[in-house]
């Protein structure tokens, strides 16, 4: 089991604080863009086949959105509606390999930490939304080591299965 | 309702397909791992409270620093990667920590980020080595990383007793303690 609200809800999240760090202008147009990529690749067909490199590029989307809450110019308008993009790609793809579509609409209130987060960055106190970034890269390197590994994951079948 | 919907997608855990073969894991026995072992549990706090003594920026760089190569420790630990024994790192953990507190360490940036990443790693082989037999190692490892991320910040917030009357001895006092336990676990490792 490595499916259902948690990775998405991970990409959701790290979308939220990476555009706590936007202007409010360039909200509306990534949220926007954000759930017309959920609602079109919601429907797409994915071989199955492809399910550990739809994972990784899950990771590695959840790794960089992350991370760029610790540039110290902030995303440009253009960015953070790409970040949207990807992240509607990824999460939609994601779930429609290992989940149920209602996954998606749980995870995706994650997306509204974007309101305490840039209330904070306002605030001139952004530590906690970057501390709270760092702790999702460290569950996204988890996640993605856990792919590679030579034993046996709990979400595999194995003897006892 | 969007609330719920939050709360209901940390809450939901999936069945435990491994029981009587491993941990049965899930995002809260991942929570509940860090807050179940005293060694880890002292160590989680004792960075986020040294990290006050030393204020900014390593207030919140140590707790960033911790996760972050207590990843590393956990993927070496998962490919069994060989290490000094783990018991005795962490438990020496507690009790250099503890004794910086106590004695108000004013470490400079560069040694304490030192001193807690090497830390950090002994603390993420002992979880690392656990994780691959979690029936849900994703739900687990974000159970767990939450919860020693709020270890940090409990400790962040005893910090905050300093700027009170007596709240200096106090948090000296309970690094003297929290070293004291880590003399105790040493001694047990050692003697294992």
């Amino acid at each position: 089991m490595r499916g259902g609200v948690l990775p998405p809800a991970l990409l959701f999240a790290a979308l939220g604080l990476a555009l706590a760090f936007t202007p409010r202008r360039t909200w509306v147009p990534s949220i926007l863009v954000l759930l017309a990529t959920l609602a079109v690749f919601t429907f797409i067909i994915v071989p199955r086949s492809w399910l550990d490199g739809v994972f990784l590029a899950c990771w590695i989307s959840v790794i960089a959105t992350a991370a760029t809450v610790h540039r110290t110019r902030g995303l440009s308008p253009y960015a953070a509606v790409g970040l949207s993009l990807n992240t509607g790609v990824w999460a939609s793809v994601v779930v429609s390999l290992s989940g149920a579509r209602l996954d998606l609409l749980k995870a995706l209130p994650w997306v509204l930490i974007l309101l305490p987060a840039s209330w904070l960055v306002g605030r001139y106190a952004p530590i906690p939304v970057k501390v709270l970034s760092s702790w999702i890269i460290v569950i996204a390197v988890l996640a993605a080591t856990l792919q590679l590994l030579p034993v046996t994951p709990g979400y595999l079948p194995d003897h006892m299965d | 309702m969007a609330a719920a919907a939050v709360v209901e997608s940390l809450l939901s855990n999936p069945a435990a397909a491994h029981l009587g073969t491993g941990l049965p894991g899930g995002f809260l026995s991942g929570f509940e791992h860090p807050l179940s072992g005293l060694d880890h549990l002292l160590a989680m706090v004792s960075v986020g409270l040294w990290g006050a003594f030393l204020g900014r920026p390593l207030i919140y760089v140590l707790p960033v620093v911790f996760p972050g190569l207590m990843v590393a420790g956990a993927i070496m630990g998962m490919f069994v990667v060989p290490l000094p024994p783990v018991q005795v790192g962490i438990a020496l953990s507690v009790l250099v920590l503890g004794g910086c507190i106590a004695l108000s360490a004013k470490a400079p940036i560069w040694a304490a980020t030192l001193i807690v990443a090497l830390f950090a790693v002994f603390h993420g082989y002992a979880h690392g080595k656990e994780l691959p037999s979690a029936a849900d190692p994703l739900n687990y490892s974000a159970g767990f990383v939450l919860a020693t991320g709020l270890l940090h910040v409990s400790g962040i917030s005893l910090g905050f007793l300093n700027d009170r009357p007596r709240g200096l001895l106090a948090t000296r006092s309970l690094g003297g303690v929290i070293a004291a336990a880590g003399a105790w676990f040493l001694y047990q490792a050692v003697r294992a």
